[in-house]
């Protein structure tokens, strides 16, 4: 059943009880995992919290732990495979998922003694189309035609499950729980925008969709903000106190249109134009002639190159006031429209800003930096950590770190499009990113694949004179360890909706061809098999698609 | 010279620090109660003999008297002290106390510091309405009840004081009572994150 309410629903029933918090591997789930931790401080309730990756890792970890517990919550995982069925709970177990992942799994919501909790005030369309397949459900017993039933059962069930999507940000709907429980607070507000903004910078929700939340943030910031300024009043009246509040009044969320250049503000203009995927694919820089474009754009700005060469905050001041508008005008003209959008800025004391976006690619580096002397579970507690306002160290190392990232990735798209690893398969386009490559490491986190595969489809796009080329999806697919690989579908560039049907479509090739995969991701895009079964699924999928 | 013994009690007292408790000095206590004793039996022997002559003996007397005040002084400081120091030690430590610590305690002592736990854990259980109250945890004011702590080994099941199960594994985040995790923080199982 879905919530309604978070206070009463779900908050007041665990209360005062010993929860179970398994979280999934995700800057949106990190952000969320961490607002509930604060709220849970306040009250006192002593929890377990424990970072899943996988859904076997879900079903190994819940096991181990559930002993003690009769409260379980789910943060970005479980809500698309059937709890009941995958964890086999005992019956007092109680179940609440805040899970971003679309569609949710039928049997969640309507699992027969009510055990599950779906903890999504959930868009309207979805309500009604599983309301629909129930009433038909319940209508069956009298029912004559019962063929006929079950085969439109099946088409409803079939369309309500053919694409994977996003939903809302759980981290926003749980930084709303903190509010309706009037314990929000300026650093719980932080990590409920910076959940909302990876949805956007990774492409998991619609522009709309996007501005709308933007929307409802900034009341809270107006909110919030109102008492810092309120502080401010109080102190100048009181001088005694007035250094004390000083603190808290330095500390400012704005809400303003900022550029999309990746970690402009830590980064040298230079750079940041040239990695960013939205001014790459814009000016085509991988090209030989991209450079000049490069060049060109800087001067039609008039910014000098020995100042787009240096780091951000030493260039002139000058032109940093300037660099917004200049970039503004210069962008219509250069393919470049729609490179503002509504963001948000971090502001503490007099240091440099940070935008919710550097925030975003800081995390994603840092999760995604498993390397041999650190475990993923390492990656996740240092990205929960850096959220911190005392951990900047590991914020800004983060920032190096995904500077390196991002470099990785613009590489790796020049080359596989100079080398045409892209190729076409009929109905979609596929890139395999070769065992052995160095940049390899780094694509076995599904965002990094996802953002990866984003950029090539839509460098290649721009590229390819076919007109037919911004209709078709890539799938893309990457090395892991053990002669097992990743692979994941990006929808085609024109689809306005971020969702992707191929979560059902490798479901139903690894149906027919009789191969092993492992939908192990809470993402159903993104499914894990053997490098062998790879070319054979490949053809199936051609033969499925075309 | 009178008084040097008592004296030297309490200069011996003031020369350890203060959370330990040195040896009970029994030689010294037994010469400073003789010296008491004597200094009693002379002054008596005058006040008996000479009943006429009582202005010549009033100094004496007075020189012993207030000697032998001084030495009922110094022995009730250094034991009063002494009691003082076991007391401090068993809020800090606890009800049990170490043996090497104990050994320096004259029987006396150990019978009045086992009183003194009998009549602590008595007032303890009154106090609240279940089961008591240990003001043995947080002397001070804790900031937080609760704290939150991460695994750093996998140690599987344990049970916790209260008798409550907990699975403790790698990399997981807990949070707990600070009294149940600060042992397993000394022992390097658990560590404290923000």
């Amino acid at each position: 059943m879905f919530i309604e309410n978070l206070v009463i629903d779900f908050y007041n029933v665990i209360a005062k009880q010993k929860v179970l918090i398994l979280v999934n591997y995700d800057i949106d789930a990190i952000c969320a995992a961490r607002i509930l931790q604060t709220i849970l401080k306040y009250d006192a309730i002593s929890y377990t919290l424990i970072p899943v990756s996988k859904i076997s890792d879900l079903i190994s970890s819940y096991k181990e732990h559930i002993n003690n517990f009769k409260y379980v919550i789910l943060i970005n995982c479980g809500g698309t495979i059937d709890i009941v069925e995958n964890l086999e709970p005992e019956e007092n177990v109680v179940f609440f998922i805040a899970d971003s992942h679309r569609p949710t799994d039928v049997c969640n919501i309507y699992s027969l003694n009510d055990q599950i909790n779906e903890d999504t005030l959930d868009n309207e369309e979805n309500i009604n189309n599983e309301s629909r397949v129930a009433k038909r459900r319940r209508l069956d017993e009298q029912s004559i035609n019962k063929r006929l039933w079950e085969k439109n059962r099946r088409r409803i069930l079939f369309e309500y499950s053919q694409f994977s999507y996003y939903g809302r940000s759980t981290s926003i709907l749980m930084f709303e729980l903190s509010w309706q429980l009037r314990r929000d607070n300026f650093d719980l507000l932080w990590w409920g925008i910076i959940g909302v903004v990876e949805q956007f910078i990774l492409n998991k929700i619609e522009i709309l969709q996007y501005l709308n939340e933007v929307e409802k943030i900034s009341t809270h910031i107006g909110r919030l903000c109102a008492n810092n300024d309120q502080v401010i009043d109080n102190s100048s009246q009181n001088s005694v106190t007035s250094s004390q509040q000083s603190s808290v009044s330095n500390l400012k969320i704005n809400c303003e249109k900022d550029l999309q250049l990746a970690l402009y503000r830590h980064w040298t203009v230079e750079n940041s134009l040239r990695y960013t995927m939205f001014t790459a694919v814009g000016l085509k820089l991988w090209a030989i002639k991209g450079e000049k474009r490069l060049h060109q754009l800087l001067v039609e700005m008039g910014l000098p190159l020995a100042e787009s060469r240096q780091q951000y905050y030493s260039m002139d001041l000058s032109l940093r006031n300037e660099f917004h508008n200049m970039i503004e005008k210069m962008s219509d003209t250069r393919n470049l429209t729609h490179i503002t959008y509504p963001s948000f800025t971090l502001l503490q004391g007099f240091r440099t800003k940070y935008q919710a976006a550097d925030y975003v690619y800081s995390l994603l580096a840092l999760l995604s930096n498993n390397t041999r002397s650190k475990n993923l579970r390492d990656c996740f507690y240092e990205a929960m950590d850096a959220l911190l306002r005392v951990r900047k160290d590991l914020l800004d190392d983060g920032i190096e770190k995904s500077k390196k990232l991002l470099m990785v990735m613009f590489k790796h798209v020049q080359s596989a499009l100079d080398m045409k690893q892209i190729m076409t398969a009929g109905p979609f386009y596929y890139m395999v990113i070769q065992e052995g490559t160095i940049n390899a490491k780094y694509c076995s986190n599904p965002d990094c694949l996802w953002l990866l595969a984003t950029f090539a489809l839509k460098a290649y796009v721009t590229t390819s004179r076919k007109s037919k080329a911004a209709r078709l999806p890539l799938i893309a697919s990457a090395p892991l360890e053990d002669g097992y690989c990743i692979m994941l579908g990006v929808p085609p560039v024109t689809e306005t909706t971020p969702r992707s049907f191929f979560g059902k479509a490798f479901e139903q090739v690894a149906e027919k061809t009789g191969s092993v995969i492992q939908a192990d991701y809470f993402d159903s895009t993104a499914v894990k098999l053997q490098v062998a079964d790879r070319a054979k699924i490949f053809d199936a999928l051609v033969v499925l698609l075309s | 010279m009178l008084c040097s013994n008592a004296v030297g009690l309490i200069k011996q007292l003031e020369r350890t620090s203060d959370d330990t408790v040195p040896p009970y000095d029994t030689d010294n206590i037994r010469i400073v109660l003789q010296e008491m004793k004597s200094l009693y039996d002379e002054n008596v022997e005058i006040v008996n003999s000479t009943r006429d002559h009582m202005e010549d003996a009033m100094f004496a007397l007075k020189i012993r008297h207030r000697a032998l005040k001084r030495n009922k002084r110094c022995l009730l400081a250094y034991l009063w002290n002494r009691l003082e120091r076991i007391k401090e030690m068993r809020w800090q430590i606890g009800s049990i106390l170490p043996a090497e610590m104990k050994c320096n305690f004259s029987p006396s002592e150990e019978q009045w510091l086992s009183n003194y736990n009998k009549s602590l854990a008595s007032y303890m259980r009154t106090i609240g309405p279940n089961g008591g109250l240990n003001l043995l945890q947080n002397l001070k004011p804790p900031k937080s009840l609760y704290v939150v702590v991460r695994s750093l080994v996998d140690i599987g099941r344990i049970e916790l004081d209260d008798g409550e199960m907990i699975v403790l594994k790698k990399d997981a985040q807990y949070m707990m009572l600070r009294s149940h995790c600060e042992t397993l923080i000394h022992q390097g199982i658990l560590e404290h994150v923000l």
